[in-house]
Formats: C-alpha cells, sequence, structure tokens
C-alpha cells in the first residue's frame, strides 16, 4: 500500500493547477459564485472547455481508441478533484467526459457516435439528464414520461423535475416509459431540447441560478432514431453510465478546502483560539478525510479491474457526512461567509448542502450499504 | 497512490489467520469480561509478528495491518504499544508495554502487572521501567473493562531515559491505538451484524427492519473509514494524520457501542455473547490520549498551526 501520489500523478495534478492559474480570470472566485448550471458560468464553461480540449486535458481519462491519452482512475480522479475544488469551471460539461462520452461510445449508433462525440471532445455541448419526475424521484423505476413509437417516430408527454443545466443544455439524455415492465419498460432516448413541445421552467433555488428545472414534454415528436440502446434497456445502460461516475463528483475535497479557508478566516480575526472551535474544526477535516480515504479505496478496486460495487455508497455517504459537517460549521461560526463574506464558503454551502441529495439520497445509499455491504436480509416489499 | 494490499501483506494477514484460528471462539459464560490468551501472545512473538514494522519490506502499513487483524480476535492481544512505540525506544523491552500519560498516571493501565514495561511519555521525555507489584493496584475484580487494567500507586525514582522524541512517540501510539479501535470496530459490526440477522421479532429478523438498517449501515461507513484512516496515518507518518485517525476512531466507537448494545438487547448486556470483549475495550480506547478532544486539538495543531 502506498498512500502518496506518486511522481507522474503530482506531474499531472500541478499540470492542471497550472492550466488552471493561466486560464481563470482573475475574479474567478467570485465569478463562480454563479452555480455551475447558471447562464453566467456556461457561457464561460463553453470557452474553458474548448482550451482544455486543445490543452489535452478535457478527457485524457479516455481510452486511446476514443481519442483520449488512456490514463487511468487516478487521473481521472485527480482531473475531478482539481476541477471541483476551483469551483468547477467545466460547468456542466463534466458530465460528457466523466459517463456520458463512455456511455455513447459503448451503446450509441454509428450516427449517434457521430452526431454526439466529437463536440463534446471540442469541448462545445452540454447535456442535461432527464431522469428525476415529480413522483419519481428516488424510486426512479416508478417513472411515467411516456414514449409511444408511432410511424418512425417516439412521440413523447411528460415530465422531468429538479433537471440540472435544461435551462441552456443542448440534448437531454431522457428516461421514457415505453412500456408498464417497471424496470424493463424503460428506455433512453436522445432528445434535442429545441424540439418544439419541450418547456422549460427554472425552479428557483438557493443553491445557485439556473441550477434546477421542470422540464415538460407536450407531444414531443422525435425519430425512431434517436433511441439510445434497445427498448427497455435503459436500466442496464444507466447501471454502467454510474460505474464511470460511480462516486460522483468529489465533493470532500472542496469539503477540505472550504475547511481550510474558514479556518484562516478565523485565524485571521483572532478567532481561531478557542479549544471547542479547534476541537470542531479537526473533526471536520477528520470527515473530510475519512470521506477521502474510503472514495480512494473504491478508485483503486477501478484501477485493478474489480467490479465497483456497493462499497462506493459508503464512500458516498462519507462525503454527505464531511459535507454536512463543513457546511455547518462555517454556518456556526462565520455565519457571515453566507452573507457576502466569503463568496467561496457561499458556493461551497450551496454545493455542498446538496450532497446528500443530489443523484441518489443518502437514505437510499444507506439501503445499499445494508443489503450488499453488511448483507442483511432484505426488508420486505 | 495504491490501496491494494501487497503480496507480502496478504501472505502476512493469511498467516495470523491460521495462527489465530484457534482462538477465533469465543468460551463463553466462564470467561468472565477480561479474556486474554498466554500461548497466543507467544505464538505472535515467537513469529515475529509484533516485528513487522522494523522488517523493511513490511514496514508500518502492515504493522497497522496486524494490529488491526489482531484486535478482531475475543482475546485481548498486547500489540499496538508493542508494535508501534517498542520499536522507537527499545526493541528490547519486555512485553507488555504499558503505555501512560506523564501527568496522566491515574487512570486505568492496560495490561499492567508485574514484569511489564510502564512508558511514561510527555514534554520531559520518554521513560520507562519494569512495574513490580510494589507499583501496582489491581482494579477492582469485576472492573468494566474487557481489557485487563490496573492501577500504578507511583512512579519509581530511577527510570530509563530513552533518546527518543517524546512527539513521535505519540503519533506512533496514535496510530497503533487507532489501527486496533479499527479491528475492534470491525469485529463488533461483524458480531452484531451476525446476531440482528438471526434474531427475529414480529416475525421476521431485526435486521430487517430499516430503523436498524440506517444505523448499521452508517455505522458501517464509520468503521469502513476508520480503516482506511488508521492506515494512511501508518503509511503517511504525519503527526496530523495521526491525530485525524484517533480523533475519528474515537468519535466512531463513542456512536457505535451504543448502538451495538441496544441492538442485541439483553444478550448486549449479559456476557451470553461476546459483543462486551469489543464494546468494552473500544470504550476504554476512547479514553486514551485523554479521548477526542486532546486528538482534536492535536489535529487542529498539526493541520493549522
Amino acid at each position: 500500500m502506498q498512500f502518496e501520489w506518486t511522481a507522474g500523478q503530482d506531474a499531472f495534478r500541478h499540470k492542471i493547477r497550472d492550466f488552471l492559474h493561466a486560464n481563470l480570470p482573475a475574479d474567478w472566485e467570485k465569478f463562480s459564485e454563479h452555480g455551475p448550471a447558471s447562464p453566467a458560468l456556461t457561457a464561460f464553461a463553453r470557452d474553458f472547455c474548448v482550451k482544455l480540449a486543445d490543452a489535452g486535458i478535457l478527457f485524457p481519462h479516455w481510452p486511446l481508441e476514443m481519442g483520449g491519452e488512456g490514463l487511468g482512475p487516478w487521473e481521472q480522479q485527480i482531473l475531478s478533484e482539481e476541477m471541483w475544488i476551483a469551483g468547477e469551471p467545466r460547468g456542466g460539461q463534466y458530465m460528457n467526459v466523466n459517463w456520458i462520452g463512455p456511455t455513447l461510445e459503448k451503446y450509441g449508433t454509428p450516427e449517434q457516435k457521430a452526431r454526439y462525440l466529437e463536440p463534446i471532445t471540442r469541448g462545445e455541448s452540454l447535456w442535461c439528464q432527464g431522469f428525476s419526475e415529480p413522483d419519481a424521484g428516488s424510486d426512479l423505476a416508478s417513472l411515467r414520461t411516456r414514449a409511444t413509437l408511432t410511424e418512425g417516430n417516439y412521440v413523447i408527454s411528460g415530465q422531468k423535475i429538479w433537471t440540472s443545466y435544461a435551462g441552456l443544455a443542448d440534448t437531454c439524455f431522457l428516461l421514457t416509459r415505453t412500456s408498464d415492465d417497471r424496470k424493463k419498460g424503460i428506455t433512453i432516448i436522445l432528445v434535442p431540447m429545441d424540439t418544439p413541445g419541450i418547456t422549460v421552467r427554472q425552479i428557483p433555488s438557493l443553491i445557485g441560478e439556473g441550477d434546477i428545472h421542470e422540464v415538460f414534454f407536450d407531444d414531443v415528436t422525435v425519430p425512431e432514431t434517436a433511441r439510445f440502446g434497445e427498448e427497455g434497456q435503459a436500466w442496464e445502460i444507466v447501471a454502467y453510465s454510474l460505474r464511470n461516475e460511480r462516486l460522483g463528483i468529489p465533493r470532500f475535497t472542496l469539503a477540505r478546502a472550504a475547511l481550510d479557508r474558514a479556518v484562516t478566516m478565523l485565524q485571521e480575526q483572532g478567532r481561531f483560539a478557542r479549544e471547542y472551535v479547534r476541537i470542531e474544526a479537526a473533526r471536520c477535516a477528520a470527515l473530510c478525510e475519512a470521506a477521502g480515504t474510503a472514495n480512494y479505496a473504491v478508485v483503486q478496486k477501478r484501477v485493478d479491474g474489480l467490479a465497483i460495487g456497493a462499497e462506493s455508497s459508503s464512500a458516498r455517504y462519507a462525503t454527505v457526512m464531511a459535507e454536512r459537517a463543513v457546511c455547518e460549521f462555517v454556518v456556526e461560526f462565520l455565519p457571515e461567509a453566507l452573507a457576502g463574506a466569503s463568496p467561496y464558503l457561499k458556493m461551497h454551502h450551496q454545493r455542498g448542502i446538496v450532497a446528500g441529495v443530489a443523484a441518489g439520497s443518502a437514505e437510499i445509499q444507506l439501503n445499499i450499504i445494508a443489503s450488499d455491504v453488511l448483507e442483511l436480509p432484505r426488508e420486505p416489499r | 497512490m495504491h490501496l491494494s494490499l501487497n503480496e507480502d501483506q496478504r501472505q502476512v494477514l493469511d498467516f495470523i489467520d491460521s495462527l489465530a484460528r484457534p482462538y477465533a471462539g469465543v468460551p463463553l459464560h466462564d470467561a468472565g469480561l477480561t479474556l486474554e490468551s498466554a500461548e497466543l501472545d507467544a505464538a505472535l512473538v515467537e513469529n515475529g509478528f509484533l516485528d513487522v514494522l522494523m522488517v523493511e519490506e513490511l514496514g508500518p502499513v502492515t504493522a497497522a495491518l496486524v494490529v488491526e487483524k489482531l484486535a478482531r480476535l475475543p482475546f485481548a492481544v498486547e500489540a499496538a504499544a508493542s508494535s508501534f512505540v517498542r520499536p522507537l525506544i527499545d526493541p528490547d523491552l519486555p512485553r507488555p508495554l504499558c503505555l501512560v500519560e506523564e501527568g496522566r498516571t491515574g487512570g486505568p493501565v492496560r495490561f499492567l502487572r508485574p514484569g511489564a514495561s510502564v512508558v511514561i511519555v510527555g514534554p520531559s521525555g520518554v521513560r520507562s521501567f519494569k512495574a513490580d507489584e510494589s507499583v501496582i493496584a489491581g482494579a477492582q475484580e469485576d472492573a468494566l473493562y474487557a481489557y485487563p487494567v490496573a492501577f500504578l500507586t507511583g512512579l519509581p525514582d530511577a527510570m530509563t531515559a530513552h533518546e527518543v522524541d517524546p512527539a513521535e512517540v505519540l503519533r506512533s501510539w496514535r496510530v497503533g491505538i487507532a489501527a486496533e479501535a479499527a479491528g475492534l470496530l470491525g469485529a463488533a459490526l461483524a458480531s452484531t451484524v451476525t446476531y440482528v440477522s438471526e434474531r427475529k421479532q414480529f416475525g421476521r429478523p431485526l435486521a430487517t427492519f430499516q430503523g436498524m438498517r440506517h444505523r448499521l449501515a452508517e455505522d458501517q461507513v464509520m468503521t469502513n473509514s476508520v480503516y482506511w484512516l488508521a492506515l494512511r496515518a501508518a503509511g503517511t507518518g504525519d503527526p496530523g494524520d495521526a491525530a485525524l485517525a484517533l480523533l475519528h476512531a474515537q468519535e466512531a466507537a463513542k456512536r457505535v457501542c451504543y448502538d451495538y448494545h441496544q441492538f442485541l438487547g439483553g444478550m448486549g448486556m449479559t456476557l451470553e455473547h461476546p459483543l462486551h470483549l469489543w464494546t468494552y475495550r473500544l470504550k476504554l480506547l476512547t479514553a486514551e490520549l485523554g479521548g477526542r478532544g486532546e486528538q482534536g486539538l492535536a489535529a487542529a495543531e498539526a493541520l493549522w498551526g
């Protein structure tokens, strides 16, 4: 076992940091207060990702046959960490390179690959993920947005909700129901967001402007060729996608960086001497580092080519604990940070506070740990 | 970064598994609150398992893996201090080692008995002496801890001074105890999971009730991350990592001991079940080195000055 980064991994991290230093504007910290899905950050990301592509660090972890450099999971992790600590200047395009691209490569038709992969590699496309519905959140398989095949076209009707990036995305990775079979009746359709019949409404939130939306589909008609995979194959494809994105965003890194920033502010103001503040800060640091090592243990399994199972849920829940602790530490000891005194800590709070809700709720992670890590007998249904 | 076990580590752990197999079971009822085995201890010494830190190709991470593994046994083994502190001060110091903080000599001392090496660690240095009956007061016979404990009645005038940085000893001490706590946490969790999966109430296993499942899952998250933080602290040798590892271990112990006794109901309170062998060791470890607060302060000092 080796807990230090190799020289090559360190060099890769520094390459990214140097790039960020050279390409983020001087007022970036204030600017990044705009959420990752905001119009301002999305517009910024369109230029920034093109530069990343030119520098060869937009998708270096992709295999050589996809045009990547074939770097491994550790480099993907390092790339994600550095971008997230910096406030995610890729905006929503992080999804493209983490899972949409690899999923297109595996399941897409030649036409779909030709149409969608190249814009991703140029840093020019933005996707949204049409999964959750008003009555299908954690219980995703109960989704009802219906797609009906009629004369060579799918006609789609229904509603999605809490959809990130929908306001500005070019394409939706949409889960639809094509039959009543709970999981085997779900089908993916790639829907251009400018198709007539789509209405996007922003949901005002405290986690940043432009972040989440309702999306309505009223007889939205797309050709049958927009189907991704076979009818009923969505559950399998999404499971594959999650293998590329199982750990989700490396939130623990930003939590730790925010904690360090909070401590620095407290020190500058002479407010870090009291023992209970120091102890609470250390407790937060322990939770951040705990989450980090738990996440790294999962990355190692990817490196070793092993199947990743429920241990990723354990790592994700550790991250939720860390995010919660740091968010609460800042509010308790630096309440002014969320009211203008620190754009960085406010940005962290807005992104960190959703850790237990976004991309699979914390309680679902606990269910998975109970059944698949601890192997407890299942609850009766 | 490489977090898989290497071949040497796998072999060491497999060897311990075979060696410890006769000690994996628990003699119930008559075992009392503490359980030790001189034979197991001798076998570990004879095979060099408490000295792996000094073996170049094994080192501190393997030592932490060994301590963690041994702590899972129902039998208490003085492994953490011998594995992590003894090599720093004197590899020939007689075992068991009893680590005591200068100025905190009044608490229960684990494994204290005639012949043990007592090591006093503090700002004025690191000193040791061989304990004899004149400085030992036995604990109450039915003391609740599942480690053998006794009290120091005083310190001898003459002690052996060791030329070693006390801060380095404290760091290693924290790593050793964090690794021991990781093993205790793992064993206590496994033991509880087995029980609640078999015990039926209302016609179904207790483990099928979500109120219990979620708390056990959270306990797993804590247990898993204590393991990794302990190994990392061993691997990096960083004082901040060591303080964070023990802080997290003590936080976890406080939480899970309550849960597990609660989930075992009456069985957790009687000696019909071995749970106490792990939890009532963990409880004493929550007080080690001044407890969570002291680890927090040490970590804060190391991280932020």
